[in-house]
């Protein structure tokens, strides 16, 4: 069976953020940011330059919001190049999915994926010192099966430009785009 | 309260077949005040407007058939103060020869209430050029059914089921069809390919002993149709094919038979695609080789419940829908089998969706007789032919007497070609029945699955006590739900009471009762299950459906499958079709089946038990 998180190259990224080796040893905290993660996290939204997730905690929840910055424009239109390239040589993608090759381009262009947790805003409403509490470390960890579902977000988190989805689907319009005034024709 | 429009208002429900008229109060009477065909009553799932914003409801509705709602609207005033919905399909109506275009400009220009069929959780409705596009496709679909001659009326749930799978070869991918077992997929299915009359043939690929069903249904549904049968040691390909020719064959077989595969097919079918469930089993891999405009995987078993199995299935009707297997499991299998992941399921369904038309018997129920009946003919394996064929020589062989004496041999003999139909290990005795060895007792062992994996209850008759033994041990591992009970007429009173109320009250019971003809006559109230199962003949109708009435009551609304097996090609199938057909020795058809054969001739016994060949080729 695949890993828990970082099942994929691009969830992969986004864990080593937190596990990172170079660091002086372990983060004590990143077991119980696991179970949470496991447990009682929810993103609320994730999207480009930002992460938002409520993190239930003994009966209370904690609200995080981490800010990422967004990829400059010059790498945001190398990004594109390279993922219009990797889609065009693998046709039939299934949807949200990004090849894998692709995440070796990236970082063979010295595109980083994941933002590092110093360059990471975070926010939560928890008074726990030091940063960033297990809170944060939690909705990490959910961002990164986000990301493994779907490797398409790991790209849409750092660029408003790259376009790897798919428009929304042609043969549905969802309730809350229809005007109710003119629903009727009459 | 749901708000209404004030006008009468119109959309085309493509699960139902249907142009759903709703939206005033008094519908009835606006539907006859602007000579509307009435339909049937319904409740529909639309979405609908008020000062607030567009939410779903349930909305009452009359269900015009088709073709019906279309003559409707073709006649409708153009001065009638009707909504604009309403107007939208009387042009729809109109436009069937017209282009594209003028199909995209209508489009354009429906209200939302036209369009306004819901999906599966209430969030979305149909866009206009998709659902018009199914409206053009349903009212071909009906075209092509009728100059087909096709020789059954459909429900509606399955013109659309039709009109589904004849949309897609136009989409470029196949699909599976994963209707409940007795919602009459097959029929579907043959009705599909009879409609396409291609220059390049059909194949259907379908376990081994079902290749009778398919031919006997494609002859009895769909008699224009040539079809070709290929299986057996000395199996041929034609040469050449009349226009929508259908080949049947066998999982077997195609596993590895390269006339199969060097073949370019227009459909392929693939009945009972459990058969196909391990991506790395050889008929899964040969599917997936096969050459084929389109390839539909048919199945009852919910497949979208066991990912892994999905996956391998769609593999072979809509290849890399799903990407590869590896990056199936890193983003689907794991995050919704491990830790119930909302966001992978949600994307799964809507990867999925499109290519998967599921509907259950509670989900048609409106459409369904309260007994549905259905004959499966099994194909039986070498083994019980030989033994068939030695049995029936020997007898004739040494004679079988007249007057007494007659009817005791022609008796056994009767007795003895049943109990090979049954399972060669009943004729010959043994204690255990493996599969492989009857075409019937593997068709049940199948059809059994998917009923215990529907959560449905069946009864299973016999009317022997030795096969019901065999039957018992034998379900009792395969359906993996427990020992099966048998009750039969060597049980105690007691012993009856506490199976009948163990199946009728117990939720852990298990799902299958076996029950000997003999002992299940009378008095037993067994309306839990919702199929039942004749292993076996008792060739008295009104025996069989004494039966088949402990499971049904008067005013039940959930409908009651029964399923007869029968061997093709034997005395089963004969005495079947003379039942069928009234036809034949009149004894035969209403009276003493087994005193109306010891009366027959030699010539013309030989002729009723004979094997037939003509259900082999």
């Amino acid at each position: 069976m695949p890993a828990e998180f970082g099942a994929t190259p691009w969830g992969r990224a986004w864990v080593r953020t937190i596990e990172s080796t170079s660091t002086a040893g372990p983060n004590a905290l990143l077991p119980r940011a696991r179970t949470l993660a496991r447990n009682t996290t929810t993103v609320v939204a994730a999207g480009t330059g930002h992460v938002e997730a409520d993190v239930a905690v003994s009966g209370e929840v904690c609200r995080v919001r981490i800010d990422l910055p967004v990829w400059p424009d010059e790498t945001q239109a190398e990004a594109a190049r390279l993922v219009a390239k990797a889609m065009a040589e693998h046709r039939g993608m299934a949807a949200g999915d990004l090849p894998d090759m692709l995440e070796a381009d990236f970082r063979r262009h010295a595109i980083s994926i994941a933002v590092r947790l110093e360059e990471q805003h975070s926010g939560c409403t928890c008074r726990a010192r030091p940063r960033p509490c297990v809170h944060i470390l939690a909705t990490i960890y959910a961002l990164a099966q986000l990301v493994d579902e779907r490797p398409a977000l790991a790209v849409e988190l750092r660029s408003a430009t790259a376009k790897v989805t798919v428009a929304a689907d042609p043969d549905w319009v969802v309730l809350s785009d229809l005007d109710p005034a003119g629903f009727y024709g009459d | 309260m749901t708000e209404l429009s004030g006008r009468l208002q119109a959309t085309f429900v493509p699960a139902e077949d249907a142009i759903a008229w709703w939206g005033v109060a008094e519908l009835d009477d606006a539907v006859r005040e602007h000579g509307l065909p009435m339909g049937r009553p319904g409740v529909c799932r639309l979405a609908v407007a008020d000062r607030d914003g567009v939410r779903p409801a349930s909305v009452p509705v009359r269900f015009a058939d088709l073709d019906a709602a279309r003559q409707g609207l073709l006649m409708l005033d153009p001065r009638a103060r009707v909504g604009a919905s309403l107007r939208a399909w009387r042009d729809a109506a109109r436009l069937l020869d017209a282009d594209d275009e003028a199909f995209g400009w209508l489009g354009a220009r429906m209200p939302p209430a036209a369009h306004a069929v819901l999906n599966a959780d209430g969030t979305a409705i149909t866009a206009a050029p998709t659902l018009l596009a199914q409206f053009r496709q349903a009212v071909a679909t009906r075209i092509a059914l009728r100059s087909t001659g096709i020789a059954t009326e459909l429900r509606p749930y399955q013109v659309h089921g039709v009109a589904w799978l004849s949309a897609r070869p136009g989409l470029g991918h196949g699909g599976i069809l994963a209707d409940e077992m007795g919602l009459g997929k097959t029929v579907q299915a043959i009705c599909m390919l009879a409609t396409r009359r291609s220059a390049a043939p059909h194949l259907v690929i379908c376990p081994t002993s079902l290749i009778g069903n398919w031919r006997r249904e494609l002859a009895r549904f769909a008699p224009a149709t040539p079809v070709v049968g290929y299986h057996g040691a000395s199996r041929a390909l034609p040469q050449s094919y009349s226009p929508g020719t259908v080949v049947v064959t066998s999982y077997p077989v195609l596993r590895k038979d390269e006339p199969l595969a060097n073949t370019a097919w227009d459909v392929v079918i693939l009945d009972e695609a459990q058969q196909i469930k391990n991506p790395e089993a050889l008929a899964s891999r040969a599917a997936a080789q096969l050459s084929a405009a389109v390839r539909i995987a048919m199945t009852g078993t919910p497949v979208e419940n066991r990912l892994e199995e999905l996956w391998s299935v769609l593999n072979v009707t809509n290849p890399g829908l799903l990407g590869t297997r590896g990056r199936f499991r890193q983003r689907f299998v794991a995050p919704i089998e491990q830790r119930r992941s909302a966001t992978a399921a949600a994307a799964l369904n809507r990867m999925v969706g499109p290519h998967l038309l599921r509907r259950t018997k509670a989900e048609v129920a409106a459409d369904l007789p309260p007994k549905q009946y259905s004959t499966i003919v099994c194909t039986m394996t070498d083994e019980q032919a030989r033994l068939y064929r030695e049995a029936v020589g020997k007898a004739f062989a040494a004679g079988l007497g007249d007057g007494i004496e007659r009817s005791g041999r022609v008796l056994a003999l009767l007795t003895a070609l049943k109990q090979i139909c049954n399972h060669p290990a009943q004729y010959l005795h043994e204690d255990t029945a493996q599969p492989g060895r009857s075409g019937k007792f593997d068709r049940a062992t199948e059809m059994l699955t998917e009923v215990v994996e529907q959560d449905d209850r069946v009864l299973v008759f016999t009317q022997y006590r030795a096969m019901g033994e065999l039957l018992s041990k034998h379900f009792g591992t395969a359906l993996g739900v427990g020992p099966i009970p048998f009750l039969h007429g060597g049980l105690s009173t007691q012993r009856r009471d506490q199976l009948v109320h163990a199946f009728q009250e117990d939720d852990d019971a298990p799902p299958v009762l076996l029950l000997s003809l003999r002992a299940a006559g009378f008095g037993l109230n067994l309306t839990r299950a919702s199929h039942v199962m004749h292993y076996d003949r008792w060739w008295n109708p009104a025996v069989e459906e004494q039966a088949t009435d402990r499971a049904h009551r008067i005013g039940q609304l959930r409908t009651l499958n029964v399923h007869t097996l029968v061997t093709g090609g034997t005395i089963e199938d004969h005495i079947a079709q003379m039942h069928e057909n009234k036809r034949g020795v009149a004894e035969i058809v209403s009276g003493d089946t087994q005193a109306a054969l010891a009366r027959l001739s030699d010539d013309d016994l030989h002729a009723v038990l004979a094997l037939d060949p003509g259900a082999f080729a």
